[in-house]
């Protein structure tokens, strides 16, 4: 009827389901369970528990053998990561690499891109980040203004990224950079490129958030030099390739799990002894829990069969998010006066984190805006 | 949707195009049974598709029936079609069969005793005054049963939801012949009342689609400050609200179809918790978008809004199923919840 919003109902096959044990025996043995879990996929990082990760083979999983992926399917990698999310593993430091960057780099990279960065991001030793937004540029994508100057053997890089998490820590960037000056179709003109964040002339100045934590940064470029090839895909191609990612970006469980602790604290809290009340409450949630997750895998069964379903998954993360934030928000008024430690501290932090849950990967208004779209409205 | 789900969906838009315009849903509100509608659709036999042939139905799957149900409600059709598929599941489970004219499903205070004598009320029976039968559990001495009851036979006092669908109420004094009298337990009226829920969801979850859809159309239609509304982002924004919770409650429905065979009960629950809880906000947003026309009864999107606030209070408002959703959740324990979640295929 209106086009991209026809979800499909889709199962999850006995293939992917069988996955799902072994990630939870790996996740009992390796989480610490003194240290309260926080369902958000940005708000915990290890190196060490990447990379024990990756020796489960579960970095990359989708990729083809020959660059050291399992050659598993995208509906296998979906239950890893729904269950990673939802213990609450520390899944920061490979998450853009695994999501985004290698998947990129499988479709628009070299020969020799793909040889030298996807073995190392699957064994857990290469972290990503992205670089899109700039201080003058956030949801208007297109106006960025770092600029790639061609010269010789590459390219000079000037400007500046920000809200860049885990730059101070990850390895590479992939870069969404200017490399002609704009011009009357905004969309041209623009390229993806890997800068090594380690170069001596890039800057990395952490930003703290409003939670105290510093995971996100302002990264500074002062004719940093890319190598040609360290261009991803085609010069000039950068908007087309940005937008192509957005499918995966958007319509996965990260979208509406941020917040699913407060709800397993919740079931905790009211314990044996539950109100009708509180009762209502936690079937409402699980209510929409349960049928955005049908939503999310239905996309998945898109992407797997080769759609790109960019307008279901822009709903996804708009309702998801919805979800996030109204969590935390019904839920401390559902539990009486004398709550637990445990319950508090993680309503709090998932209170604190909210403001991100829809600003990062596309603002709500954004969202809204391309489900118009697909309603015909613009 | 599978190319034959595709040909059934076409084929019904045609003839309820033709047999189910405005008029016809005002005209049955007034109180005339759009006799020409419910005849052609029991003639291409969805309305009882699942249930064997053997009990009067057409075989085949549940899955065309539940879509007959979900495209008529789309059409705010004034007929018992949910009502006459319950009825007809209930008859088969007992061994009886269903005919072609409308038969429905009374819940209220019945019992029966060794002469056959049939005695009770109940309240809000969906259309008795436009059906030919009643089918109703009885208490006995000897355990429940099943009652077949002519309307002929029943004394029906006309009450309409705010919809203005017939809601009647019925005070029964009969004697029933044998034939009409089915052994049958408990568990009967939990199947009544998770088949209720289910065609409740299948009919908001169409009416829901077809306010996307009108709502979607008068804002292209209509123009304000020199442009169409729809141009304004105020309003797309509201019309993306509206069709993430239709896209949600569509999901919902999709899953109660899916494990419909074995009639899942906490999937049944799930979805008229999310799709009752969806129709207060989209409701909100259709009429808003449409402003003072939609509020008026010229207009057609109150056929679908008035009867998405009936529909969402019949066999069990939202916040009784949120309860039975929660109780399920909370059963294993916290540290078992996401268990349950993935557990929902």
């Amino acid at each position: 009827m209106f086009k991209g919003l026809t979800f499909e109902p889709f199962r999850l096959p006995e293939e992917a389901e069988s996955i799902r044990g072994e990630v939870r025996e790996f996740l009992k043995e390796e989480l610490d369970q003194s240290v309260l879990p926080n369902s958000d996929f940005n708000a915990g990082d290890s190196a060490e528990f990447s990379r024990k990760l990756a020796a489960k083979g579960w970095i990359g999983m989708t990729w083809p053998k020959e660059y050291g992926g399992a050659g598993r399917s995208f509906l296998e990698r979906y239950v890893v990561t729904e269950e990673l999310l939802a213990a609450g593993a520390p899944v920061g430091c490979h998450w853009i690499a695994d999501r985004q960057s290698g998947p990129l780099l499988l479709k628009f990279g070299t020969e020799e891109q793909k040889n030298r960065f996807l073995p190392q991001i699957v064994a857990g030793n290469y972290f990503f980040s992205i670089g899109m937004s700039e201080p003058d540029t956030g949801s208007d994508l297109a106006s960025i203004r770092t600029s790639a100057t061609k010269t010789e053997g590459g390219w000079l890089l000037n400007g500046s990224k920000i809200w860049t998490s885990y730059a101070h820590t990850n390895h590479f960037m992939v870069t969404l950079v200017r490399s002609e000056p704009a011009s009357e179709n905004r969309h041209a003109g623009m390229s993806q490129m890997i800068v090594d964040l380690n170069d001596e002339k890039v800057v990395v100045t952490g930003i703290k958030n409003l939670a105290g934590e510093e995971d996100f940064n302002q990264v500074f470029f002062d004719d940093v030099f890319i190598p040609d090839e360290m261009v991803v895909g085609t010069p000039g191609n950068g908007w087309e390739q940005v937008m192509s990612e957005l499918g995966y970006e958007r319509s996965g469980p990260e979208r509406f799990l941020s917040a699913f602790r407060v709800l397993v604290e919740f079931a905790r809290e009211i314990g044996n002894d539950p109100s009708d009340e509180q009762l209502a409450l936690l079937g409402r949630l699980s209510a929409h829990l349960v049928t955005l997750r049908r939503m999310s895998i239905s996309v998945a069964g898109m992407l797997e069969s080769g759609k790109l379903p960019s307008t279901e998954a822009a709903l996804i993360k708009d309702l998801g998010n919805s979800f996030e934030r109204m969590v935390p928000e019904i839920i401390r008024l559902a539990v009486p006066g004398a709550a637990s430690r445990r319950f508090v501290d993680t309503l709090n932090e998932c209170i604190l984190h909210a403001p991100s849950f829809t600003l990062r990967g596309g603002t709500r208004e954004i969202l809204k805006g391309v489900i118009a779209r697909g309603l015909g409205l613009r | 949707m599978n190319e034959q789900q595709r040909l059934i969906k076409e084929t019904l838009h045609r003839l309820l195009t033709d047999l189910c315009g405005s008029d016809i849903v005002n005209q049955a509100e007034a109180g005339q049974f759009p006799q020409k509608l419910w005849d052609t659709l029991t003639e291409t036999g969805l309305t009882v598709a699942g249930i064997p042939e053997a009990s009067g139905g057409s075989g085949g799957d549940f899955d065309d029936s539940l879509l007959v149900i979900r495209e008529a409600a789309r059409f705010a059709a004034p007929v018992p079609l949910s009502e006459h598929f319950m009825a007809g599941l209930i008859l088969s489970d007992h061994g009886a069969s269903i005919g072609t004219d409308p038969v429905t499903v009374a819940a209220g205070d019945f019992s029966i005793d060794e002469q056959l004598r049939l005695q009770g009320s109940a309240e809000n029976v969906a259309f008795a005054r436009w059906c030919h039968q009643i089918v109703l559990v009885a208490r006995s001495t000897s355990g429940l049963k099943l009652c077949r009851v002519n309307c002929a036979d029943v004394e029906i006092v006309a009450n309409n939801n705010m919809a203005g669908e017939p809601r009647d109420s019925v005070v029964i004094d009969v004697t029933l012949v044998p034939e009409e009298v089915f052994e049958t337990d408990d568990a009967v009226l939990n199947k009544i009342r998770l088949l209720g829920a289910v065609t409740r969801c299948m009919m908001m979850a169409g009416a829901l689609d077809s306010v996307l859809e009108l709502s979607v159309q008068y804002s292209l239609e209509r123009s304000q400050f020199g442009r169409p509304i729809a141009k304004f982002q105020a309003i797309q924004q509201q019309l993306a609200v509206l069709a993430g919770e239709v896209a949600a409650s569509t999901m919902a429905g999709h899953a109660i179809v899916s494990s419909f065979d074995q009639l899942d009960e906490l999937d049944i629950a799930i979805g008229k918790a999310r799709i009752g809880e969806s129709v207060s906000s989209c409701t909100d947003i259709a009429h808003q978008v449409h402003g003072a026309m939609g509020y008026t009864m010229e207009h057609s999107l109150n056929h679908r809004t008035r009867r998405l606030w009936s529909w969402r209070e019949e066999y069990g408002n939202e916040r009784e199923w949120q309860i039975q959703v929660g109780k399920a959740f909370l059963e294993g324990g916290a540290d078992n919840l996401w268990d349950t979640v993935t557990n929902r295929r």
